[in-house]
């Protein structure tokens, strides 16, 4: 079997893009909407290619090419992205001509960045990596459904290394129809954010790795029984006792439809460990959950933590865990 | 290495050309195609052949026993069908879910319904605010509802081989032990959406569609919905059943070469196909049956067809594209194709590539009459999708 590793991670968000910044110095914001902070995109892809991509791609491509610069694996074994909704700015786009000029005159232009694979199959285009290649869009747990599938196959044997990401962005129209469902925009929460966010897994072991990642575990929340008898399960299998975990970071972001969802894991599985957030600083957006690993990740590293459990629950009734432990 | 069998128990299916599997075989063996002028989706291309379900979305409600259809997607109810049968299929219907996992792949999700409000957006309330927002999750849960309380659900979206990937998904979680039992394929119906961006790209044809033939100009887009449920041999043998096949080999490929069209030599699918054989430890010959992605399209199928030469050599095995009964029904393409498959196999016969006329150069040629076969012991099918996601498939029976 052998452990997985989380080897590099990089992110852009609404915090300083491809950094760490947010440790020392956050960005803090007030208004409800954000809009990512983009890196200056012309350092890594041609402007004439850059023009033809949407904010989300663009984005994907140069978290991913930074992973890799920094791992120095040019074609991963696995490209696989987890994305709620995909080419959001695209689809609406496509959408509005479709509905305003009717059926005839459209131009594919949109229409063929609007699958959700464009970012995954973007990224193997850009990089000409033939490899295992897929897109899971589940909602909030789209980004965990990828790095499940990834570490599944690192414990197969079928792969040794793996690209995931979580990115999703989001446009001012389609923020007003998620405020009016109260998934964001609710009085007293963090903003609306994008979140664009690559990692690569690695098996192999080095000093430079940001911690291990020690399993996954991805289920229908149902009750807190069933939530405590699949954390049992993870931690069993990785070897380390529920007991050990003194710190848990979790999705609270100031929305009580959202927040009550925390309370069972927090009051009854773990009152005595830390409690840390990250949609503080990165916002609300379907695939933030990566920008949380991302920063659990090098946390662990910067703090020399030995145990992490990640929570994501979601308002749709699903719930992952993530078991990240020191190098 | 050895790997542990994946038993296949159970199957449903619904495409134009049937609802189940005893109508979808009957049409393949009868030649019958479901391709029709566009009567179910409100559109101005009325002159477009399509492959709709034939059943109004009121009159899936009343099958599936639902009071008002309107709260539904088609492509839930699509879905809904097709899970029903798969799960009574394996004897899992009024059993407890609460131990199996449901992986489904879909693009457009709830688009066909989006369309239906967009117009009115701008200033609507919640309750258009929250169809309009409805997402491939959304459709996957939807699905499920009612039929299911799941261990966890997911969902895939690689465009036209999402089902495909839902296949290979649920085959990892149960080599891997996170699983005994999944429900894994995908479900789509038509929506303007992809039926105009289709046609923006200009490769629907605008006659029944010619899959493998010279004179063939573009993919004719079809609906439908199909999962499989698969399982552990330790499961299959704790439920005291006897499966007939096997998902023996799988395998995800990227082309890696254009968001729309497929490299002139078809890398990506010969990687996939040549992948699916070597992890089912299987070589080209023990093949007897090819179920082509073969959509119709000049690009595809000249590159899939050069890749299964490339692999298979001239005397590659029987070929054929379905599509050409059921239209390309996208996301759901490679789980309908799949339980074709499992019905060539159980029913010993070669499903036919129908409105074949004249041969390419240096092109497949496909089945398209009676013709002398061996045993049919194994059968790939394959699914690419946008982006250059190539998936193979290999079903096998089990000797009893």
């Amino acid at each position: 079997m052998g452990k997985v590793y989380i080897q590099a991670a990089e992110q852009i968000s609404i915090q300083t893009p491809l950094s760490e910044e947010w440790m020392e110095q956050p960005i803090v914001y007030h208004e409800p909407f954000v809009k990512a902070v983009n890196p200056a995109f012309r350092e890594y892809i041609a402007p004439n290619e850059a023009r033809r991509m949407g904010n989300i791609m663009k984005r994907a491509i140069v978290t991913s090419l930074k992973v890799l610069k920094e791992t120095g694996i040019n074609h991963p074994d696995a490209i696989i992205t987890g994305t709620s909704i995909g080419s959001l700015n695209y689809t609406e786009k496509f959408l509005d001509d479709l509905v305003e000029n009717g059926e005839e005159s459209l131009s594919p232009t949109y229409f063929m960045q609007t699958t959700h694979n464009t970012v995954s199959s973007t990224i193997s285009i850009f990089t000409a990596t033939h490899s295992y290649n897929t897109t899971y869009s589940h909602g909030g747990i789209s980004f965990e459904l990828a790095l499940k599938d990834a570490w599944m196959q690192l414990n197969l044997g079928q792969i040794s290394n793996a690209l995931v990401g979580g990115h999703d962005e989001m446009v001012e129209s389609y923020y007003e129809l998620l405020r009016k469902t109260g998934y964001v925009g609710v009085e007293g929460m963090v903003p609306c954010g994008e979140c664009a966010m690559s990692m690569m897994l690695n098996k192999q072991v080095s000093p430079d790795n940001l911690c291990e990642l020690a399993g996954v575990s991805i289920f229908r929340m149902k009750s807190v029984q069933n939530i405590r008898k699949q954390l049992e399960a993870l931690v069993e299998k990785a070897n380390i006792k529920v007991e050990t975990i003194q710190m848990v970071m979790t999705g609270v972001n100031g929305n009580p439809e959202n927040d009550r969802l925390y309370q069972p894991v927090l009051d009854e599985l773990f009152p005595q460990a830390e409690h840390l957030q990250y949609k503080q600083l990165f916002g609300e957006n379907y695939t933030v959950s990566a920008l949380g690993l991302y920063a659990a990740a090098h946390l662990m590293k910067k703090q020399g933590m030995p145990v992490m459990l990640f929570v994501n629950c979601t308002t749709t009734g699903d719930c992952a865990l993530i078991l990240l432990k020191g190098i | 290495m050895i790997l542990e069998p994946i038993y296949i128990t159970g199957a449903g299916v619904v495409s134009a050309i049937g609802i189940g599997k005893a109508e979808t075989l009957a049409s393949l063996q009868d030649n019958r195609s479901g391709i029709r002028f566009i009567r179910y989706l409100k559109s101005t291309h009325t002159d477009l052949p399509v492959g709709e379900v034939q059943l109004s979305n009121d009159e899936m409600a009343e099958r599936l026993g639902l009071g008002d259809s309107q709260s539904y997607t088609r492509t839930s109810l699509i879905g809904k069908l097709a899970l029903k049968e798969a799960l009574h299929d394996a004897h899992l219907d009024g059993q407890s879910l609460d131990e199996v996992h449901f992986i489904s792949g879909t693009t457009v999700g709830g688009m066909e319904r989006r369309e239906q409000v967009h117009a009115q957006e701008s200033n609507c309330g919640q309750e258009i605010a929250e169809i309009a927002t409805y997402n491939c999750a959304s459709c996957t849960e939807m699905i499920a509802e009612g039929l299911g309380d799941f261990a966890s659900m997911a969902t895939l979206s690689t465009a036209c081989s999402s089902a495909t990937n839902a296949i290979i998904t649920g085959a990892n979680m149960l080599r891997c032990g996170l699983a005994d039992i999944v429900v894994v394929g995908g479900a789509e119906c038509l929506s303007l959406f992809h039926l105009n961006g289709f046609n923006a790209l200009m490769i629907l044809d605008h006659e029944p569609c010619r899959p493998f033939d010279r004179d063939r100009a573009g993919l004719n887009l079809g609906e439908g919905a199909a999962y499989l449920v698969m399982e552990t041999a330790a499961s299959v043998q704790q439920r005291g059943l006897k499966p007939k096949f096997v998902l023996s080999g799988y395998a995800n490929k990227c082309d890696a070469f254009h968001q729309t069209a497929s490299s002139p030599e078809g890398e990506g699918a010969y990687l996939a196909m040549t992948a699916a054989l070597e992890t089912a430890g299987l070589r080209p010959e023990d093949i007897q049956y090819i179920n082509a992605h073969g959509t119709g399209t000049p690009n595809n199928d000249e590159s899939e067809g050069k890749a299964i030469i490339r692999l298979f050599g001239e005397h590659y095995p029987p070929v054929s594209s379905t599509k050409s009964f059921t239209g390309h029904t996208t996301s759901a393409s490679g789980s309908i194709e799949a339980v074709f498959c499992l019905l060539a196999l159980e029913h010993q016969f070669l499903p036919k590539n129908i409105n074949w006329k004249t041969p390419m150069e240096q092109g497949i040629l496909p089945v398209t009459g009676q013709v002398a076969h061996p045993r049919i012991q194994h059968v790939l099918s394959n699914a690419f999708g946008f982006g250059g996601n190539d998936s193979s498939l290999i079903f096998s029976k089990v000797n009893e």
